[in-house]
């Protein structure tokens, strides 16, 4: 499912231009969590809302979650499934590995804290 | 009674090895993985092995994945085996509205002529036809290799399979020719009320040389170990209902472990011993099954010829592999699949390269992340399962 990040656009809400958003948000009563409103990423949970700079590396460490070929990645992090893969004698990408172990990128996969 | 004054009967003595690091679960960090995680492993270690043994099998065929398949196209998959079956008792059952479907008899055998295969990997699955390949001797989570091809119905129609086989072993020419032998003992069930103590104490008496004339004590002393096979004790059900025990009810408790240490003492104290836990034993329920605790024993295990171990239990004696379980993994076998007998489960068990195939679909496991520890990589010179219902030898011969 190799998607470029052109495209990716087309698959994730796009946020709305900064300034009408936040004016709506900053006017709002703090307590009360209000239904989705035109443009308010409230009730949508982090993971799926696009962010503009959509990271090239989480996108890569993304399409390595994905591919089946390292198995499943739920419940283990990413370096853990590296390493297993490295062990199990697949040859996973070192790039991957020197992402992982450079910091600043997230270290559990794409369905953490989401299954 | 005159003393005998000749020289003392010596005992003979073994090497020993334990292998049970792989089924120690000390090193282990539960992060909340599922059990995908030890059936990508399985499939992975047993996929390449399958992979080299199909060259010599059908070289001609082309190998490809589930998803690959294109019908009427003749070809060899490997994957992990699913059975379905009718009769397998669900948590849904307790929901679903039509009561009666669900017998109120428990069968002890989960098996129906409805039942049927499906071959998976990472790709896909695929229901499997024909008759090669028998739903009652199969059970869930067994890897082979298929020959066949893809019918217009969208099942795959076998005409051969291809099982991993007996695991290589490695010939270790016995160093002396002299006789010696290991004693496995399972359910004795201490604290049940069926339990005799005379029997356990004949036992010891006899293995520790205390009984018999001279010929019969010669015979003992070419006992060189003792592995216990699980289910040493019995607790009843009553004191463990999750209510507070009175003081008078904790004793109760914890005699059964009192007497089995008094006999493991007199044992210890002359021959090494081993001692797995068992299914009714306090050690943690799902496989592998770690070590009793040696609190438990505070007089046999001050010796160093004693040993908690793990279920399964590999070890050698004298170069001489040794592999077994407490049953469980049998049990389940039994539950889920027909034979003749249980040493045909026990074969089968070695012919496809795992212990406890049924784990984690049916027998508790621990999921593993980075292996399966279940796996035989290599052949035992001697295979045992306890606490079965009676007492059964093959001497199997591989090619």
């Amino acid at each position: 499912m190799a998607t470029t990040s052109k495209n990716m656009n087309v698959f994730y809400r796009q946020k709305k231009n900064s300034s009408a958003s936040t004016g709506k948000k900053s006017t709002k009563s703090p307590s009360p969590k209000h239904a989705a409103t035109f443009g308010s990423d409230i009730t949508q949970p982090p993971a799926l809302v696009s962010h503009d700079d959509f990271d090239e590396q989480e996108q890569v460490l993304r399409q390595f979650d994905m591919n089946m070929a390292y198995g499943p990645c739920v419940g283990i992090t990413r370096l853990d499934r590296w390493e297993r893969a490295q062990r199990m004698g697949l040859n996973p990408p070192k790039e991957i590995e020197s992402l992982l172990r450079g910091g600043k990128v997230k270290l559990e996969s794409l369905f953490d804290g989401r299954v | 009674m005159e003393v005998d004054s000749q020289e003392q009967l010596q005992r003979k003595q073994s090497t020993y090895l334990s292998l049970d690091e792989n089924f120690e679960i000390q090193k282990e960090v539960y992060r909340g993985q599922q059990y995908s995680q030890i059936y990508f492993a399985r499939l992975h270690m047993m996929r390449t092995l399958l992979y080299s043994l199909v060259p010599n099998w059908k070289s001609h065929l082309p190998v490809c994945t589930v998803l690959e398949l294109e019908e009427g196209k003749e070809c060899i998959i490997v994957g992990t085996l699913y059975k379905h079956m009718k009769l397998k008792p669900c948590i849904l059952d307790e929901y679903s509205k039509e009561r009666s479907v669900a017998p109120l008899i428990k069968p002890h055998n989960f098996m129906h002529q409805d039942d049927y295969l499906v071959l998976e990997d990472e790709s896909g699955r695929v229901k499997l036809g024909g008759t090669k390949l028998s739903p009652s001797v199969y059970v869930t989570g067994v890897v082979v290799a298929l020959h066949g091809k893809e019918t217009s119905a969208g099942a795959f129609f076998v005409e051969d399979v291809l099982e991993a086989g007996l695991p290589p072993q490695i010939e270790r020419p016995l160093k002396s020719r002299e006789d010696k032998y290991v004693v496995f003992v399972s359910g004795l069930s201490i604290g049940s009320s069926s339990s005799n103590p005379l029997q356990f104490q004949l036992l010891v008496d006899h293995i520790t040389g205390h009984l018999g004339d001279e010929e019969e004590q010669g015979f003992a002393a070419e006992i060189v170990h003792l592995v216990i096979v699980g289910n040493s004790v019995e607790i009843s059900h009553g004191l463990l209902n999750g209510q507070n025990l009175a003081s008078k009810d904790q004793s109760r408790l914890s005699e059964p472990f009192k007497e089995l240490d008094i006999l493991l003492t007199q044992i210890a104290a002359s021959l090494p011993l081993d001692i797995m836990p068992g299914s009714s034993d306090p050690a943690n329920f799902a496989l592998p099954q770690q070590p009793l605790n040696r609190c438990l024993f505070p007089g046999s295990a001050t010796y160093n010829t004693f040993r908690s171990c793990t279920n399964p239990h590999c070890f050698e004696l004298d170069s001489i592999r040794f592999l077994g379980t407490s049953g469980q993994n049998i049990d389940d076998l039994t539950k889920y699949s027909e034979a003749k007998d249980k040493l045909d489960f026990l074969e089968r068990t070695l012919r496809w390269r795992h212990l406890a195939p049924t784990a984690p679909n049916t027998l508790g496991c621990y999921p593993f992340t980075d292996r399966d520890p279940f796996l035989i990589d290599s052949c035992p010179d001697v295979y045992f399962v306890g606490n079965q219902e009676k007492y059964e030898t093959r001497l199997l011969k591989g090619c």
